[in-house]
């Protein structure tokens, strides 16, 4: 049943993937290849290395495309596909951007305040 | 004998007197338990809070704890809505941040607007509503400028922001550096001043009306006819009650120091 390539995702412009578990196998190995250049203790890092080795794992156990839809649970296999190479694009965009770093710039007083002070 | 009938029929349709008519009563017991008896509200007119608190609140420390160069302050506002406050120059990043990263997958720009308060040290707060298709979860995030402060434009993330940051460069007049059409959009061919600011008046500047003589549409500064009159400009419902006492001091003042003068 793997096999047997559907139609259509239903959804435009999204097409059908022919090889989804590859393709995602790869996205996820390139993330965790990135992720090595943050600090250790930053909580981006960690939440992202969690998921992609706990997606990686899904992959890696299921043949069925349907189960590790399931098991995903974020809908069809191309809308995760999606959000996978989202993730790898933002990653490189937050190594120039740096944002572990302290505040830039503390709000001027009553900034903030609502209903506005006097 | 059927004239005698017809006879008959038209004068007691004629006649002023009539039988009391009767209605009969459907379902009698829902009239009469309505008023004796509350039921609990099935639909109340105020939105019961649904969601989980804990999982905005860790949403928001996790958001924080991500972008902690950007994020000043993390808030749930009416109930369960979850504000992020940022620092101008942390725009583009936090919207991408929101956008691409798994755990949130903020995709669609529903909303972009402005607030204006003049008392404040950058007088405007810039709003961004966010909506997640994969989470059900909407997000607001808000930062400030000023007039002059050009922010960065977050067109190359969500383009429906384009036309957003026109309405707001057209009501407001807050400049987007990056915007690639940075037009007026609502208001009218040579308009002048951004009429959301608090100190537009409500009249407005300018008068249009046709003129005989040119036989055309002319443009000129609003003249208001009654001389002797004292004009309220402002708004006739306050929206800022603080603020009550702040502007008519000066206006005051001069109109004194003219009255002296005359004398």
């Amino acid at each position: 049943m793997a096999k047997v390539l559907k139609k259509t995702t239903g959804l435009t412009g999204l097409a059908v993937c022919e090889y989804p578990r590859e393709k995602l196998r790869i996205i996820y190995d390139r993330i965790l290849r990135v992720i090595v250049h943050f600090p250790k203790d930053y909580v981006y890092r960690k939440a992202v290395e969690d998921l992609a080795k706990e997606r990686k794992n899904i992959i890696e156990q299921n043949e069925d495309v349907a189960v590790i839809e399931q098991k995903i649970g974020q809908g069809q296999i191309e809308e995760v596909i999606i959000s996978a190479q989202g993730e790898l694009s933002l990653i490189q965009d937050m190594l120039s951007q740096k944002p572990w770093e302290n505040l830039m710039e503390q709000a001027p007083p009553n900034q903030w305040a609502w209903p506005p002070h006097k | 004998m059927s004239s005698l009938l017809k006879n008959c029929w038209k004068l007691s349709r004629n006649l002023p007197v009539t039988t009391l008519k009767c209605y009969p009563k459907f379902l009698p017991s829902i009239r009469t338990n309505t008023t004796e008896t509350e039921k609990p509200e099935t639909r109340p007119t105020i939105r019961r809070i649904t969601t989980d608190i804990q999982t905005v609140k860790d949403l928001g420390l996790y958001i924080s704890g991500c972008l902690p160069k950007y994020v000043q302050k993390v808030q749930i506002n009416a109930g369960d809505e979850l504000e992020i406050l940022i620092c101008p120059d942390g725009v583009v990043p936090t919207i991408n941040f929101l956008k691409y990263h798994q755990n949130t997958q903020y995709i669609s720009l529903s909303d972009l607007t402005a607030v204006d308060v003049p008392s404040r040290k950058y007088r405007f707060e810039v709003v961004y509503n966010l909506l997640s298709f994969v989470f059900n979860s909407r997000i607001r995030v808000k930062t400030y400028t000023d007039e002059l402060t050009p922010l960065q434009s977050i067109e190359s993330i969500h383009d429906a922001a384009n036309w957003y940051e026109r309405e707001i460069w057209d009501m407001f007049g807050i400049l987007f550096r990056g915007n690639s059409d940075l037009r007026r959009i609502l208001t009218d061919y040579g308009f002048e001043g951004h009429p959301l600011r608090k100190d537009f008046p409500l009249s407005g500047f300018v008068e249009v009306r046709y003129d005989d003589e040119y036989k055309r549409v002319v443009c000129e500064p609003l003249e208001l006819t009654q001389e002797f009159r004292k004009f309220e400009l402002s708004a006739p419902w306050e929206q800022f009650p603080n603020f009550r006492l702040a502007a008519p001091e000066e206006s005051k003042e001069k109109d004194s120091s003219k009255e002296k003068d005359k004398k």
